[in-house]
């Protein structure tokens, strides 16, 4: 189901449709030829692929956009104050807002964190949270919060580019929020953070998924890219390896690495990436790190139901933007109502991302329905239970022809001195017809987003 | 922040120097020969493979250009630019966007011939020379970058002095003595500020090995992190 069109819609297809139509292929040869690829592991292959991507931008207003910004702003202000309220006093378990048990289950909890407090306190610095359009009530929902290594922002940055060069009428004839500024932005988190040195990305290299984005946002923000071993920690300092041998004191490391792999000799011993004594460097104050390890329990998807709580907790405020509804059959009366609705619902394994670990109620048999109960009672904390949001549909123009895609939107949320966010973000489409994953780990593909006025 | 660097992305820069600059002769010299195969000299493509150590075979002048270009030999213009293109990928937050564009076009230029099997004329020759022209000047454009095209430069040159010694030393002497000048030059710059560095000396050598090892010891020594 499409939304309902706007005026700002009616001037993006007047102008599109005197657009000579072999503009879209310029378009894909100008994004093949910057090589905006995706990489991914394949049956054991490493594949270097273009991501899909799509020329019809979805189109927010300038006041909507300003809604869900003060929303996500409050949610990101709530989420980092439990962060740092929960590896310090931990007021809001021994309140019992949220189960003790709750949140020592979730994977992402380091306790060996507790009583220690990061650079200016922040933890959760550049997030990206994951939205849809409810079109039951034409309402932006919170899907899902990305509080460790979320990715993405270097495509809409890519496209937009793009789209500039092959199409300058829109940019010409609309009001349309620019978004080169989201670098800087970046720069600045770093920055504020900075215990001293030089800030730089943390890329696990080239073969990585998101090396193009590594690489472009380290360009961009001016911090340097660097792989673990070109870091080095002495006396609990952080040293980057100059190409002449020389060392550089590092103030700031924006990170691309899961928590696991950051630091062999604090966590994975047989890790072969990871910098040898960054999380002691870090504990010493001597290093900021983007985002903070340990943020992985408030992006957990049984920590997402507690989240409306907390803002209520720590900022006195009701929810701006809502949950989809979520039932924890950690709880008893959730259990039965998630069994009793199981065909209605969307079970989601707490362990899995990227689109994994996603069953549809009413895809399943009654037989797979009977196993999931099964499964779900002997490990009440690994799931979670959502109503079926029915989101709207994005135009996408895809094999020469206009279709419609389920559509999300990651929105960049970041936090320093204050909260920005940024006003663009991706917009992901599923890969068919009536599909609600739209992850690229799922074969689904990207569009602009234009914040924009008439 | 422009005095800083990796050494992996200062390699990865010199090699890509280097690979784009052996592409550039590459494709010269098999112009030059391709011209004569036609109809003054049948064997100057064997002759010029010869050089780089390489028995090429072909049945006539079209044939020539299919085996220099895609044959199964080291000097193959695809292998050296997967290469190349590796390298750009590396070290591409230090490259000029429209260089980086042109590096991906002409690989998948050659690619794209090689997997569609597409007829290998003088067109390709030409196209390919007129992008390494246009990513070499996107690099005279680049602002603030002198570190990273430092390197990127001195794999040129040193690319071009290794063809000159090989192919054309008698003649070249006076180009050859000015290469190497410049790679003093780069070379002296690279390691200007870190006393602890051991300062290259000039490429010394009586025969062509020994000149081209000086070469390559004064490049070792000035990546060491």
């Amino acid at each position: 189901m499409l939304e309902k069109s706007t005026e700002l819609h009616d001037k993006f297809w007047e102008i599109f449709s005197k657009q000579d139509r072999n503009k879209i292929d310029e378009f894909k040869l100008y994004m093949d030829k910057f090589a905006i690829n995706f990489n991914l592991y394949k049956d054991g292959n490493f594949i270097e692929q273009s991501l899909p991507f799509d020329v019809i931008p979805r189109i927010i207003s300038k006041k909507e956009f300003t809604e869900i910004e003060k929303g996500l702003q409050q949610r990101v202000q709530a989420l980092n104050l439990f962060l740092e309220d929960l590896y310090t006093d931990a007021k809001i378990v021994k309140e019992g807002i949220i189960p003790r048990e709750f949140v020592e289950q979730a994977s992402g909890y380091l306790k060996e964190f507790v009583g220690f407090s990061p650079s200016k306190k922040i933890r959760a610095h550049i997030n990206g949270i994951d939205l849809v359009k409810d079109s039951s009530n034409d309402k932006w929902i919170i899907l899902e919060d990305n509080l460790r290594v979320p990715s993405g922002s270097s495509y809409p940055l890519s496209i937009r580019d793009t789209y500039r060069k092959i199409y300058p009428d829109f940019f010409e004839q609309m009001k349309i929020e620019p978004i080169k500024n989201y670098p800087s932005i970046i720069a600045n988190a770093m920055d504020y953070v900075n215990t001293g040195g030089v800030n730089v990305v943390l890329t696990p290299g080239r073969y990585n998924s998101a090396y193009y984005e590594h690489s472009y946002l380290a360009e961009k923000s001016g911090a340097l890219l660097v792989r673990p071993h070109e870091l080095i920690v002495i006396d609990k300092k952080v040293y980057f390896k100059n190409y002449n041998g020389k060392r550089i004191r590092v103030g700031s490391v924006y990170r691309r690495l899961d928590d696991d792999f950051m630091d062999p000799k604090f966590f994975n011993p047989e890790s072969l990436i990871g910098v040898p004594g960054i999380v002691e460097s870090y504990l010493a104050g001597n290093v900021a790190l983007l985002n903070a390890i340990g943020n992985g329990v408030a992006d957990d998807k049984g920590i997402y139901y507690f989240v409306p709580k907390m803002i209520k907790y720590y900022l006195g405020e009701e929810p701006i933007l809502k949950n989809a509804p979520t039932y924890l059959p950690y709880f008893k009366e959730d259990m039965e109502y998630i069994f009793n609705n199981m065909e209605k619902l969307v079970i989601k394994d707490v362990a899995e991302a990227g689109g994994y670990g996603v069953l549809f109620g009413h895809e399943m048999s009654a037989l797979q329905i009977e196993d999931l109960k099964t499964i779900v009672k002997a490990n009440p904390r690994r799931f979670i239970a959502q109503e079926l949001i029915e989101f709207y549909d994005e135009k996408c123009y895809l094999n020469k022809d206009l279709q419609d895609r389920k559509a999300d939107f990651r929105a960049y949320v970041v936090a320093a001195d204050d909260i920005k966010v940024w006003n663009c973000g991706l917009t992901r489409y599923a890969l068919e017809e009536g599909n609600y994953l739209v992850n690229s780990s799922q074969g689904g593909g990207f569009k602009d987003t234009w914040v924009m006025e008439l | 922040m422009s005095k800083y660097i990796t050494g992996n992305v200062a390699t990865n820069l010199y090699w890509l120097g280097r690979y784009l600059e052996r592409t550039a002769i590459t494709l010269r010299e098999i112009s030059t020969a391709y011209d004569k195969v036609i109809d003054t000299d049948k064997d100057a493509g064997v002759k010029l493979y010869d050089k780089f150590d390489v028995e090429l075979k072909y049945v006539n002048a079209y044939d020539f250009l299919k085996e220099a270009i895609f044959g199964k030999h080291n000097a193959n213009i695809l292998n050296i630019l997967t290469n190349a293109r590796e390298n750009a990928i590396i070290c591409r937050h230090l490259l000029d966007s429209e260089a980086f564009g042109e590096i991906i076009e002409l690989h998948a230029l050659f690619l794209s011939t090689h997997n569609n099997h597409l007829e290998i004329d003088y067109k390709l020759i030409d196209h390919a020379q007129s992008l390494i022209g246009e990513i070499w000047n996107a690099r005279a454009m680049r602002e603030n970058k002198a570190l990273s095209d430092s390197f990127f430069r001195v794999g040129k040159i040193v690319e071009e002095a290794d063809y000159r010694i090989r192919f054309h030393e008698e003649e070249d002497q006076e180009i050859i003595q000015s290469i190497f000048e410049e790679i003093d030059s780069i070379c002296e710059y690279l390691t200007k500020d870190h006393e602890d560095l051991p300062k290259v000396k000039k490429v010394k050598g009586t025969t062509q090995d020994e000149r081209l090892t000086a070469l390559n010891v004064k490049i070792d020594k000035i990546i060491i992190g």
